[in-house]
Formats: C-alpha cells, sequence, structure tokens
C-alpha cells in the first residue's frame, strides 16, 4: 500500500483559537462587570494569556506533552 | 480622562508609522510610551482607602493634571525627557522613537477632557482643553463615578472612534502582521518571553492590550447603564443617563483649571502632532547606525 505523503506542519486550529479567544473574552467582560478590581492593565492582558495559552498549555501537561516551546533561533534584529 | 483609548491608540500608532519605520519600532516602547503618563499620575488621583481612611490626592484633577501636581506626566516636555534618557542610555532608537509616538499619543488625546494638559510646560503651566467630555475623577465619586461619566459622554465615542481606527487597520492584529512588522523590531524581549510562551502564548500577549480596552470598554458601558442604579438629585435612576452633549454628561461638576481659550487648542494641538511626526522622522534618520563605527560601540549596539 502506498504511503500517504506528510502533512504540512501543524498549527494551532483557527477555530480553537477562536473559541479560546471567545471564551477570555466572555469570561472576562461577566466576571468584571461584578469584580471591578479585575478591570485591570495587568490582569486584562494577563487574562488573554491565561485563556489563550495558558488553557492548551494544561491540557498538554495533562496528557504528558511538553509545555514549554521547543524552537529554533529567532529572526534577527532590523535595527541595532 | 481617556480610557481604553489609550489601549487602542498602541495599536492605532503601530499600523500608522511611517514607512521608513515599519517594522522597525518596538510596540513595547509605544506601549510603554502611552502608559506611562497615567502609571505616574492615576493612582493617586483614586487613591486607595485603608481602615476607613482615605488615602490619595485631595484635587484628584489638579493633582492629574495640573502645576504643581503630577500634570507635568501628560506633558511633550516630559516624554522629551525620557526618550533623551533611554536614548542616552541605549541608544537604541526603534525604543526612543517608539516612545515618543506612544507618548505623544497620549498627552494629544487627553486635552479632549475638561482640564486638558499642559501642552507647552514648561513654557507656560496653562492647561490646554476642548472640553468635549467632562473630568469626573473626584474624591467622593472615585474610580466608579469616573467610569459612568465618561462612558455616559463624548468619552465613549473617544473610544469608540480609536476602536474604529483599529478595526479598520486590522491587519496589525493578525498573526502575520505580528510575525513580520512586531517581532523583528523587538527580537531580543520577544525572544526572552518566547522560553516561556509558543507563538500562541506571544501572540495573544501582543494583542492583550487590545483586548483588555474592548473588554473594559464594554464592561464599564453595561454596568453604567445596565447594572448601576444612581440617585441622581434626588432621583433613582435605572443606569446613568447618556449626555452626548460637548462637556457632558450633565449630571458630573465639570471641573476646570486655569487654561487657554479652547478655540485656539484644536489648531494647535494639531500642529504639535505634525511636529512630533517630523521630529520623529528627523531623530529616526539622524539616529540610525553609521556604518564603520568602532568595533567597541557596534559589538555594544549587536548585543542590543
Amino acid at each position: 500500500m502506498a504511503r500517504t505523503p506528510p502533512t504540512a506542519p501543524t498549527r494551532p486550529s483557527k477555530y480553537v483559537d477562536f473559541l479560546l479567544y471567545a471564551g477570555a473574552a466572555v469570561s472576562y467582560i461577566t466576571l468584571s462587570i461584578f469584580n471591578k478590581w479585575l478591570l485591570d492593565w495587568i490582569v486584562g492582558p494577563l487574562w488573554l494569556v491565561a485563556w489563550v495559552w495558558g488553557l492548551p498549555a494544561l491540557w498538554n501537561l495533562v496528557r504528558g506533552r511538553p509545555v514549554r516551546p521547543q524552537r529554533g533561533p529567532r529572526p534577527e534584529a532590523s535595527d541595532p | 480622562m481617556s480610557w481604553a483609548a489609550h489601549q487602542f491608540e498602541v495599536y492605532a500608532v503601530e499600523a500608522h508609522l511611517p514607512k521608513k519605520m515599519q517594522g522597525q519600532i518596538s510596540w513595547f516602547a509605544i506601549f510603554f510610551g502611552d502608559f506611562t503618563p497615567d502609571f505616574l499620575a492615576k493612582f493617586w488621583v483614586y487613591g486607595i482607602t485603608i481602615g476607613g481612611v482615605h488615602y490619595g490626592a485631595t484635587k484628584p484633577y489638579q493633582w492629574h493634571r495640573g502645576w504643581p501636581g503630577m500634570g507635568i506626566s501628560h506633558t511633550l516636555f516630559f516624554g522629551a525627557l525620557v526618550c533623551f534618557g533611554i536614548w542616552a542610555w541605549k541608544h537604541n532608537r526603534a525604543w526612543t522613537i517608539g516612545y515618543l509616538l506612544g507618548f505623544a499619543a497620549h498627552v494629544l488625546t487627553d486635552v479632549n477632557d475638561s482640564i486638558g494638559t499642559m501642552l507647552l510646560f514648561p513654557f507656560s503651566t496653562l492647561n490646554w482643553s476642548l472640553h468635549t467630555w467632562a473630568y469626573a475623577a473626584t474624591v467622593s465619586g472615585g474610580k466608579y463615578l469616573d467610569a459612568a461619566a465618561y462612558y455616559s459622554s463624548f468619552g465613549f465615542m473617544m473610544d469608540l472612534f480609536w476602536l474604529i481606527v483599529v478595526l479598520a487597520s486590522w491587519r496589525v492584529l493578525t498573526r502575520e502582521f505580528w510575525r513580520t512588522q512586531v517581532v523583528p523590531a523587538d527580537p531580543h524581549v520577544w525572544s526572552w518571553l518566547g522560553q516561556w510562551l509558543d507563538d500562541r502564548g506571544l501572540l495573544a500577549l501582543y494583542r492583550g492590550v487590545f483586548f483588555y480596552g474592548v473588554c473594559r470598554m464594554i464592561a464599564w458601558t453595561t454596568w453604567a447603564h445596565v447594572v448601576a442604579e444612581p440617585v441622581i438629585n434626588g432621583v433613582k435612576h435605572h443606569g446613568y443617563p447618556w449626555d452626548l452633549s460637548w462637556t457632558g454628561p450633565w449630571w458630573v461638576r465639570r471641573v476646570t483649571l486655569p487654561q487657554v481659550t479652547p478655540w485656539i487648542v484644536l489648531p494647535i494641538a494639531l500642529f504639535l502632532l505634525v511636529c512630533v511626526y517630523f521630529v520623529a522622522m528627523t531623530l529616526w534618520e539622524r539616529m540610525a547606525p553609521v556604518p564603520g563605527t568602532s568595533r567597541a560601540s557596534a559589538s555594544r549596539n549587536e548585543r542590543r
């Protein structure tokens, strides 16, 4: 039986991303209407990171996959 | 004061950089430039209450934008001083010019409320205000009344305007833009953050300020007009009344500081905006790395 060609490198599904962003927005707005201390310039951005990065990371942790990113070299600076 | 407008400005500036600066200005510098004035001044405006005792400014408007007070934090002069400090310390034009643009955006936007900013400090301590909406931070009302007044007046429209500006430049929020324009301008910071976060997390961090702006705008507006039940002039209301008229809303006392006539504010503010643009363009060229600099200097720049 002929082997199928390898698929393109996997990247985060747009559908999952949309759900994560929407979940972050709905939960943050709903909670912060009644808990104003959440409307803070540190909490707000970190809330999004916690949802969009933290939840998938937690999922990976549960499945025994690495959480910390495995990456190659970053792009070089365009300006000193 | 402006609320979510300051979050949206960061992306508006990033999206509308002059062509020769695109992909080379630090997004973090724009953010910190836009953020610095309120970081220095706003905490004491609302103050804190511990054990029933309130600690904070007795005249919030004087402290926030006046002289004497922390009004200097909302002046182009102060922004220029910090930029000078950044350049003297790091010799990094991506951060120096980015900070300047973010800072100028904040100072010029804040001329809209009824106390405005000291645009020509230190040459003049008069405030420049368009009186588009009432400045409403008071000791008794605190942050809640301030938010309610802002999101019932033209302040809401100001946030909406900046939101539309960003949405009209929606590419600034895309993964592609972040990867090709934002990361290359700040490779070391993003690389450092990349030790812990993958691309999805880094992108969320980049979009986080926009997210916060949208959410706080929706949350405060919903609270002010759906949840709150204020008593105004002895009458209980279900939600604070909207008042989209100049200097509104009518139900807060509009405070002012010694200021110039409002008629000259808009042309001068626009003139200063053009000046900032040309100063940034000129400095960008002059701050360019000189070919053939000493080996030590080149090495130092490389590390940055």
